[in-house]
């Protein structure tokens, strides 16, 4: 009955939507937003909405990553965020650093404390992986809570003289988004990016045919520990103060996989539905306090029930597109055609 | 001496650990998933006790009697109504609906109960016993014989009655028993009802010992499933062994550092063992 239809759409060709013309697309997008930035026609609310949209695709593609393209499902990816917020808190109001020293000591924390963590958590799969990630995270809070050098649990400050305005963080933020998404899209064009891929499908297939699984794990874990640190250090110059409570928060977690359930595991360009939905929603959700986790964790179990794709998911399914796919899409189906009559 | 109240204070906290651990294990083993909300569902049963017992005026032991039928049909329903769909979808489908029914109930008690510590005072709860230099507190024991008969009804039911052993059958090989004529779906609904009857026994464990929050599932969700790994997944008598692990962890790191140090043991099993102390 269905198959008839499925044998239909199957022949259907897809649309790829990527080469010169969406190279220039999307350059127009990023142009359009440094200078709208840049020349201050953006308000500074409209801003601070983009910029959290920003940080939030960030987020969002690195967890992507990990749990939509390699099957490595973190519920941990805050300790990434927590670290870089105290770093940059430390280097400037302890050490009187300027703010570009703080991400810089970010940054190398987040890639020593991944490939630390990699030796223990790779041994690891599936829900294991999961909660030790979490695990980690706690840990790792519960320390902070007791440690004098981050002053407790009673919070830091970050200092910096002149502090970056909205403007500046705004670009922050951007350029971070704009780099975090070309070295995702990247890497999964790459000889590794679909072995990573096979690797999430079968492990032990993909182990046999070349894939080296440490390795390939190895790389991504730590992209995504250093996207995840950036986001997080531009995230807490904006908020100026980091308790151990809101940088280790599980909320971090909550709000990625959100991103990414509704905008479409798997997909590019689904966590950047996602984040502009997050924001959005939570920006109404505000004016009800108390009910933002309730409603975002009930659309996120509908969205799995009912739209196990999430919205990119569904959308390039059903009109048969592809946007920023990793897939190559070898000679078009009349040449197999013709190819096949030749044989017989 | 010092010693021997440590180790008799570890062996105490234990048991609140088992029966933290053992639903989680239960659902493990059996429905091979991971419930992210086990430590929402045991502050529930934390918030029903504590509530009854004040409503009612009766001793909080006694709201067993309510707390444990509801909870068990809470998790019936759970699981027949939404965990059983998507776990046709897969595991990593199913971890995530957990993961989001665990910030749905947790900010919901946070609406219901608003954000105040709460404890379930009782008669006993202050008595303590000296017996050869050493202090115990009559609650602990009680706690601790409370937590063991639990285990103790659960091991019965899984190894004598029909039910009990189809759920062991459908754990051990879902395809086989379901051939024989077990319905996995009614067996996963009931194995859920039991996990969550259990949470409402350390719910009341927890709150008669502790003061809690709406906010405090998390942690006990990891506390409960170190046990789980600790113990090997799925053995209930390995709950028990790990249970009193991780209470003597955190009688050894003490007031400020007593999680920190179990977090860390569960690593290192994790990373070393992550199939547990008593796997099959």
């Amino acid at each position: 009955m269905g198959d008839n239809k499925t044998l239909a759409s199957a022949h259907k060709p897809i649309k790829v939507l990527d080469g010169i013309p969406m190279l220039i697309v999307c350059i127009i997008v990023v142009a359009a937003l440094y200078i709208l930035g840049i020349t201050g026609i953006f308000s500074s609310n409209l801003m601070r909405y983009l910029m959290n949209i920003f940080l939030y695709i960030t987020l969002g593609e690195m967890w992507n990553l990990l749990s939509g393209f390699t099957g490595m499902t973190s519920l941990g990816n805050q300790t990434f965020i927590g670290l870089a917020g105290f770093s940059v808190a430390v280097m400037t109001s302890t050490y009187k650093m300027s703010i570009w020293v703080g991400i810089l000591v970010a940054v190398v924390i987040a890639l020593v404390v991944s490939l630390l963590l990699s030796f223990v958590l790779f041994r690891m799969r599936g829900m294991y992986f999961a909660i030790a990630t979490w695990v980690v995270a706690e840990a790792i809070c519960t320390w902070f809570l007791s440690w004098k050098f981050v002053n407790q649990g009673g919070g830091m400050s970050i200092r910096a003289k002149p502090y970056p305005r909205v403007p500046e963080i705004y670009l922050m933020a951007l350029t971070l988004c704009v780099i975090a998404m070309v070295v995702v899209y990247a890497l999964l064009r790459t000889k590794t990016g679909l072995g990573l891929t096979a690797m999430r499908d079968d492990a032990d297939a993909s182990s046999s045919v070349g894939v080296n699984i440490f390795k390939s794990k190895l790389l991504v874990y730590v992209i995504a520990a250093i996207f995840t640190a950036l986001a997080g250090a531009v995230f807490f110059v904006n908020k100026q103060t980091i308790y151990p409570s809101s940088g280790f928060d599980i909320s971090w977690t909550v709000s990625m996989v959100f991103i990414v359930i509704i905008g479409g595991i798997g997909t590019v360009s689904g966590p950047v539905v996602g984040a502009i939905i997050y924001v959005l929603l939570s920006e109404i959700l505000a004016k009800l306090p108390g009910w933002s986790n309730i409603i975002l964790g009930a659309i996120a179990i509908l969205v799995i029930i009912f739209l196990p794709d999430g919205i990119m998911g569904t959308l390039q399914k059903k009109l048969h597109f592809e946007l920023f796919s990793q897939k190559r899409f070898s000679a078009p189906k009349k040449d197999l055609k013709t190819k096949a009559q030749m044989q017989a | 001496m010092h010693v021997i109240q440590l180790i008799i204070n570890g062996i105490l906290l234990g048991g609140i650990y088992a029966v933290l651990g053992v639903g989680m294990t239960m659902i493990f083993g059996i429905v091979k998933l991971t419930n992210l909300a086990h430590g929402e569902f045991v502050i529930l049963g934390a918030y029903g006790s504590t509530l009854l017992a004040q409503a009612l005026g009766v001793d909080p032991i006694l709201t067993l009697i309510v707390t444990v039928p509801c909870m068990f049909l809470i998790g019936m329903g759970l699981q027949t109504g939404l965990i059983n769909r998507v776990m046709l979808k897969g595991s990593e489908p199913a971890l995530l609906v957990t993961f989001g029914l665990s910030i749905i109930l947790q900010d919901a008690m946070l609406l219901l109960f608003t954000a105040d510590a709460r404890h379930a005072g009782a008669a006993y709860s202050s008595t303590i016993l000296k017996i050869g230099g050493i202090n115990i507190a009559l609650l602990d024991i009680i706690l601790l014989v409370i937590s063991l008969v639990t285990i103790l009804i659960l091991t019965m039911f899984l190894n004598k009655t029909y039910m009990g052993r189809s759920i062991r059958a459908t754990s051990d090989d879902t395809q086989a028993a379901s051939l024989m004529g077990v319905s996995v779906r009614k067996t996963y609904a009931i194995a859920m009802g039991i996990a969550l009857a259990t949470a409402a026994v350390a719910g009341l464990c927890i709150g008669l010992k502790w003061t809690f929050y709406a906010s405090s599932g998390g942690s006990y969700l990891l506390i409960a499933f170190g046990v789980v790994v600790i113990g090997g997944m799925g053995s209930i008598p390995g709950t028990l062994v790990a249970g009193l692990v991780f209470g003597l962890a955190q009688v050894i790191g003490g007031a400020n550092y007593g999680l920190l140090v179990s977090y860390i043991l569960l690593i290192i099993m994790l990373a070393v063992r992550p199939q547990g102390l008593f796997s099959k």
